[in-house]
C-alpha cells in the first residue's frame, strides 16, 4: 500500500511537470549541453568548436585533452551549468509543486486518504530532489562519455557530482518548500528562494573577502615580527661587534643613552622603534578582523554552505597539482579573484584556511540546517487546518 | 454492527475564533442516505472535514466505521467528494479516478476494473480520456463521485454535490445516490438546497450555526406538524367561537387545523361547521415539506428583530 502511494504520488508529479513541459525540456537541455561541449576540442592550434578554430592561447601541448575537459566539466559544466542554470530551472519547475498541493480544492482529497500527513510530505519532497537528481544523472553520464571518448580518460569520480550538487540543490529547495507553505505562492516561494541564495551568495564573498583580508592581516603581522627580530639581530651583532672593539656601548656602565631610545639595542639602532610600532599597528589590526571573520563564520556555520559544498567535487576531481597547473585558467571564483589583488601569500593562506573547512563542517552543518527547515515544515503541514 | 458515524459534542474554534461548531451530536446509521442540512456557514463542511481528518477539531468524541474519529487506515474504506475542489487539470477522468484510487489503497487489477465502471456509473465513461479542463461543472462533479466510489467505499461522504450543476444534472446525481444506497452503501450528503435532500434522504439533521436543531427520518421529523386543514367560507371569529370545545383546533385565515392525521377526528368539525350553515371549501392533509421544518429551525431563536438568521434565511435558495 505504501509503495503503491508512493509510485502514485510520483506519477503525479511527473504528469505535472510534464503538463508544464518543464519535465523533458530541462532533459533535453541537459543532454544539449553535453553535445556542445563534446564539439569543443582541443588540438596541436588551439581549442576548436567542430571544424572551426577559437582564438584562444591553448593547445594540446600546455594541456592534455584530458584536463581540458576536466576543466570544461568543472568550469563550464559543473559550475556554470549544473549550479546555476540547472537548478534555477529546477527550483522553478518544482516551486509550484507544494503551494498546488495545499490549494484549497486539491489538498482536501489528498489528506483524505489513508496515509499520514508526515508520509505524504516526505514523499512529495523526494518527488522534487528524483526529479533534479535525474537531470544529475542524465548530464553526468553524458560527460562522463565524453570525457572518456574525447578526453580518453574514465572518471567515474564525476559521479559524486550527483549527490554532492543534490545536496547542493535540496539546501535550496528546502527553504523554497517551506517559503511555499507559508506563503501559498509559487511566484512568492520561487523570488524569495532566490534572494536567500542572492543572500548565501553574498554571505560567501563576504566570507572569502573577510578570509583574505585576514590572512593578509595576520601575514602583515608576521612580516613585522620578522623584520623587528631582524632589526635587533643586527641591533646585537652591533653591540657585539662595540663591545669587542671596547667601544663604550650606550646604556651600559653608566654611559647615557642617546635622547629617544629606551634601551641599548635602540640607541645602536634606531629603526627598531618604527618596527615595534608597526608590529603593535598590525597586533591591533587582527582582533577587529577576526571578529568580523568570526560573525561570518558563525553565520556560515548555520546557513547551508551551497558555494563550499560544490567546492568539495572540484577538490575530488582536481589534484591540486592539476589545479597549480590551471591557476591561470580559472580565475572566476570570488576567492581566487580577489586573492589575486592581493600578496599572493595571502591568497594562498586564505585558501587555505577555506579549504581546511572539513567535509564534516560543510555537509553536516548544511544538513542541519537542511533538517531544521524540514522540521519546520513538517510542524507546518502537520498542524495546519485545510 | 455500529453505526456508520457517531460523533458526540464535536466542537470546533477556528484560529481567529470563529466558533464553527458548538457541541455537534450526530449518527448516522449504516445502509442510509443521510442528510445534512443547514445555511450557509453553518459548519457542515468542516464537520465533514473534521471526520475526513483535513482539519482537526477542537474537541472531539465518537467514532466513524466503528473506529475513533482521525484513524487515517480507517480512510481507506471512506469515499470523500470535498466542497469547491479544484482536481489537477492535466489529469483525464479515468486518470483521476486512478490516482485518487491508488493513494485509497486499491490494488492496481482492482482499480483498472473499476475505473470504467465508476465512469460508467456516473454517466461519464465516454469522456473518460478526456482531459478535464474541459469538462463543466458538472462533469467534474461527476468524476468526483466516481473518484469517491473507486475503492468501493462502504461510507460516502459528499459535500454539496450537486453544487453548480442543472437541473438535469442534480437529478442524475440524485439517481446514483440512490443506486449507491441500493449497493449497501452509507451515503452522508451535506447540502443547503433542501429539496434535493428531500428526495433521497432516510434522515436528516439539520444544523445551524454550529449546533444539530433537529435528526430524524423524514417521518418523525414532520410528525409534530402534520394535521389537516379545513378551510371555509366566513369570519374566523365566529368559526374560532364554534369551534371552542374541540381540543387543539385552531382557526387563522378562513382555515381550521387539527392537529391529527386521523380522518375520523375531523368529522366532527366538518359537521359542526355545517351546522351552522359555514360553506367548507375544502379539507386536505398538510405535511410540511422539509423546507418548512428548515425554516422553522431554523426561525427558532429569531424573535422579532433578531437579525442573524434573516441572513441564514437568505441562502436558502439554490444558487444559479
Ligand atoms: N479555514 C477556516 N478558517 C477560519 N474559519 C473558517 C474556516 N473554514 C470555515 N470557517 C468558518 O466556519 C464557519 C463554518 O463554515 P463551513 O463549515 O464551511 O460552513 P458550511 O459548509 O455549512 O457552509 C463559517 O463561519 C466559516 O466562515
Ligand atoms: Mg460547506
Amino acid at each position: 500500500m505504501i509503495l503503491m502511494q508512493t509510485g502514485a504520488i510520483f506519477l503525479d508529479a511527473y504528469r505535472e511537470l510534464n503538463a508544464k513541459k518543464l519535465f523533458w525540456i530541462t532533459m533535453v537541455l541537459s543532454a544539449l549541453v553535453v553535445l556542445v561541449c563534446a564539439m569543443l576540442g582541443i588540438n596541436k592550434q588551439g581549442i576548436t568548436f567542430l571544424w572551426f578554430e577559437l582564438p584562444f592561447p591553448v593547445n594540446s601541448d600546455m594541456i592534455s585533452p584530458k584536463l581540458f575537459y576536466l576543466t570544461v566539466f568543472t568550469s563550464f559544466g559543473l559550475g556554470l551549468w549544473l549550479t546555476w542554470i540547472a537548478t534555477i530551472l529546477a527550483l522553478v519547475s518544482t516551486a509550484g509543486m507544494f503551494p498546488d498541493l495545499i490549494a484549497s480544492g486539491s489538498i482536501e482529497t489528498v489528506l483524505s486518504k489513508p496515509m499520514s500527513r508526515t508520509r505524504l510530505f516526505l514523499t512529495k519532497y523526494l518527488t522534487g530532489l528524483v526529479f533534479m537528481g535525474m537531470q544529475l544523472v542524465v548530464f553526468c553520464s553524458g560527460f562522463f562519455l565524453l570525457l572518456g571518448i574525447r578526453g580518453e580518460t574514465w572518471q567515474p569520480g564525476l559521479f559524486l557530482a550527483v549527490p554532492i550538487v543534490l545536496a547542493f540543490f535540496s539546501f535550496l529547495f528546502s527553504v523554497q518548500v517551506l517559503l511555499g507553505l507559508v506563503t501559498k505562492s509559487t511566484i512568492a516561494s520561487l523570488l524569495l528562494t532566490l534572494l536567500f541564495w542572492l543572500g548565501l551568495f553574498g554571505l560567501n564573498a563576504a566570507d572569502a573577502i573577510l578570509v583574505s583580508v585576514r590572512a593578509a592581516s595576520e601575514i602583515r603581522l608576521e612580516d613585522a615580527q620578522e623584520s623587528l627580530d631582524n632589526q635587533i639581530a643586527i641591533a646585537e651583532r652591533t653591540v657585539d661587534r662595540m663591545r669587542g672593539k671596547g667601544e663604550p656601548i650606550p646604556g651600559e656602565a653608566d654611559e647615557p643613552l642617546p635622547e629617544g631610545a629606551a634601551n641599548t639595542l635602540e640607541a645602536v639602532n634606531e629603526r627598531i622603534p618604527r618596527r615595534a610600532e608597526s608590529l603593535q599597528e598590525a597586533q591591533d589590526a587582527i582582533p577587529k578582523r577576526r571578529v568580523w571573520s568570526d560573525r561570518i563564520f558563525i553565520a556560515k556555520t548555520l546557513l547551508p554552505k551551497t558555494g563550499e559544498t560544490i567546492a568539495l567535487l572540484e577538490r575530488n576531481l582536481i589534484s591540486d597539482e592539476e589545479l597549480d597547473a590551471l591557476m591561470g585558467d580559472t580565475t572566476d571564483t570570488p576567492e581566487q579573484f580577489l586573492g589575486t589583488m592581493n600578496d599572493p601569500r595571502a591568497q594562498r593562506r586564505a585558501q587555505d584556511i577555506i579549504r581546511k573547512r572539513s567535509i564534516t563542517w560543510v555537509l553536516g552543518t548544511s544538513l542541519a540546517f537542511e533538517a531544521i527547515v524540514l522540521g519546520i515544515c513538517l510542524m507546518l503541514f502537520a498542524r495546519r487546518d485545510f | 454492527m455500529t453505526a456508520a458515524i457517531d460523533v458526540q459534542q464535536v466542537e470546533k474554534m477556528y484560529r481567529g475564533k470563529i466558533h464553527a461548531l458548538r457541541g455537534v451530536d450526530m449518527r448516522v446509521e449504516r445502509g442510509e442516505v443521510f442528510g445534512l442540512l443547514g445555511p450557509n456557514g453553518a459548519g457542515k463542511s468542516t464537520l465533514v472535514k473534521i471526520l475526513m481528518t483535513v482539519i482537526s477539531p477542537t474537541k472531539c468524541q465518537g467514532t466513524m466505521l466503528g473506529k475513533p474519529i482521525g484513524h487515517k487506515a480507517t480512510l481507506a474504506n471512506v469515499g470523500y467528494l470535498p466542497e469547491h475542489h479544484r482536481f489537477p487539470e492535466y489529469l483525464t477522468g479515468a486518470q483521476i479516478v486512478d490516482y485518487f484510487g491508488a493513494l485509497a489503497g486499491t490494488p492496481r487489477a482492482e482499480r483498472k476494473r473499476r475505473i470504467g465502471e465508476m465512469l460508467d456509473l456516473v454517466g461519464m465513461g465516454r469522456w473518460a480520456d478526456t482531459k478535464i479542463k474541459q469538462y463543466s461543472k458538472g462533469m467534474r462533479q461527476r468524476v468526483g463521485i466516481a473518484q469517491a466510489m473507486i475503492n468501493d467505499p462502504d461510507l460516502i461522504l459528499m459535500d454539496e454535490p450537486t453544487d453548480g450543476v442543472d437541473p438535469v444534472g442534480r437529478k442524475d446525481i440524485r439517481d446514483v445516490v440512490r443506486t449507491i444506497r441500493d449497493r449497501g452503501k452509507t451515503v452522508l450528503i451535506n447540502s443547503h438546497l433542501l429539496s434535493e435532500l428531500e428526495m433521497v434522504c432516510d434522515r436528516v439533521a439539520i444544523m445551524v450555526q454550529g449546533e444539530v436543531r433537529q435528526q430524524g427520518s423524514l417521518d418523525d421529523l414532520t410528525e409534530p406538524h402534520r394535521r389537516y386543514e379545513v378551510s371555509f367560507v366566513g369570519d374566523d371569529q365566529s368559526a374560532a367561537a364554534l369551534l371552542a370545545g374541540m381540543e387543539g383546533v385552531s382557526v387563522e385565515a378562513g382555515i381550521a387545523s387539527i392537529p391529527t392525521e386521523d380522518p375520523n377526528r375531523i368529522q366532527p368539525v366538518i359537521d359542526c361547521l355545517r351546522a351552522s350553515q359555514i360553506v367548507v371549501k375544502g379539507v386536505r392533509a398538510y405535511r410540511p415539506s422539509l423546507e418548512q421544518l428548515f425554516l422553522d429551525a431554523v426561525g427558532e431563536d429569531s424573535g422579532p428583530g433578531a437579525g442573524p438568521n434573516k441572513h441564514s434565511r437568505m441562502h436558502m435558495e439554490a444558487r444559479p
